[in-house]
C-alpha cells in the first residue's frame, strides 16, 4: 500500500481536499451519528458536537 | 478517566440490551478505578510504585499491558507506556475500553452500536438496514464544525480515532525526548476496525509529524488516516478517499 512520493497518495489528497471543504460548509446537515476530535474532558464534551447529538437523540 | 462516553445502540432484544448496557458501564468505571494514573490507590499505581505484581492484578492489566507492548513495537516507540519513567498505560486504556463496551452490547444481540470513548468512536453493525454509521471528524481550526465524514459503509466493524491538541493543550509526549512532541500536526484521525489500535496509531502518528506519520500510516494493513497541519493543510492515506461519506 505504501505509496512513492508523487504517486497515488498525493493524486487523492490533492483529489480530497475540495471534498473536505465541502462537508465543511454542510457540517449541519451532515446526518452524523457520533463525532470523533482530540480527547474531550467532562467539561469540553458540554459544548462538543457530539454532546448536540445526544440531547438530539434523547 | 475524566471523559464522557457516548452509547448509540440499535436493535436486539430490549431487556437483554439493558443489561448489557448496565454491564458495559461497570466495566467503564471498573477501568477507571484499576487503571487510573491519578488515584493513588488504583492498581496501576501500586503496579508501578511495586507494591502488587501483575499477576495480583485484575487479568485485564495483563491483557491491556501485552496491547501496549504491541502497540509500543508496531510503532517503533513513539507509542510508549511510560511517561517520566513510570508506567503509564493510559494511552491504550480508554480505547480499549470503549472497544470492550461496543463488543459486549453487540454479544448482548444490539444489531448496531456506536461507542464514543471522549472523541474515539468503535462502531458495529449498522443503525439501519439500509444506513450505515456515518462519524464526523471536528476541524480542529473551526470549531462546531466538521473536517470530514467517515461512513461506516460495507465494514462490520469500524472505529475512527483522533488525538491532537484541540481541547487539552498539547498533552501527547514524545517518547523519545520525553517532553511534548514538537510536530506539524494539530490532528490525526485514524481509521481502523478496532478501536484499540486505531486510537495508538493516531497518538503514535501525532508524535511522528505529517511526513513520517503518512509514510507510516500508510504501510500498515487495514488503516486509513487524515492528518490536518498547523497550516490547514489535509493530507490523507491513499484509501482514505472510500471512507469519506
Amino acid at each position: 500500500m505504501q505509496a512513492p512520493k508523487g504517486g497515488r497518495s498525493d493524486q487523492v489528497t490533492a483529489d480530497a481536499v475540495p471534498r473536505l471543504d465541502q462537508e465543511a460548509v454542510a457540517a449541519g446537515s451532515a446526518e452524523i451519528d457520533a463525532v470523533s476530535g482530540a480527547t474531550y474532558t467532562s467539561a469540553g464534551y458540554r459544548q462538543s458536537l457530539q454532546s448536540a447529538l445526544d440531547r438530539a437523540g434523547g | 478517566m475524566g471523559t464522557v462516553f457516548s452509547f448509540d445502540v440499535r436493535g436486539g432484544d430490549p431487556a437483554a440490551v439493558r443489561t448489557a448496557l448496565a454491564d458495559a458501564v461497570a466495566a467503564l468505571h471498573r477501568a477507571d478505578e484499576v487503571f487510573s494514573t491519578y488515584r493513588d490507590d488504583s492498581q496501576i499505581t501500586r503496579l508501578a510504585r511495586g507494591e502488587l505484581t501483575v499477576g495480583q492484578c485484575d487479568p485485564e492489566v495483563a491483557e491491556v499491558l501485552e496491547l501496549a507492548a504491541e502497540a509500543e513495537r508496531v510503532s517503533d516507540g513513539w507509542f510508549s507506556t511510560s511517561y517520566a519513567g513510570r508506567l503509564d498505560p493510559t494511552g491504550i486504556v480508554k480505547g480499549w475500553a470503549a472497544e470492550r463496551a461496543a463488543r459486549r452490547l453487540a454479544a448482548a444481540g444490539a444489531g448496531g452500536v456506536s461507542v464514543n470513548g471522549g472523541g474515539d468512536v468503535q462502531l458495529l453493525g449498522a443503525p439501519g438496514p439500509h444506513r450505515p454509521w456515518r462519524i464526523g471528524v471536528s476541524d480542529p481550526l473551526r470549531p462546531g464544525r466538521l473536517a470530514a465524514v467517515i461512513s461506516a459503509a460495507g465494514t462490520e466493524e469500524l472505529a475512527v480515532a483522533t488525538s491532537g491538541t484541540a481541547e487539552r493543550g498539547t498533552h501527547i509526549v514524545d517518547p523519545r525526548t520525553g517532553r511534548s512532541a514538537v510536530t506539524d500536526l494539530l490532528a490525526v484521525t485514524v481509521v481502523a476496525p478496532r478501536l484499540t489500535w486505531a486510537d495508538c496509531w493516531a497518538t503514535a502518528a501525532f508524535a511522528m509529524g505529517s511526513r513520517q506519520a503518512l509514510a507510516w500510516l500508510e504501510h500498515l494493513p487495514d488503516v486509513e488516516a487524515l492528518l490536518i497541519t498547523a497550516g490547514d493543510e489535509v493530507r490523507c492515506t491513499g484509501g482514505l478517499a472510500a471512507r469519506l461519506g
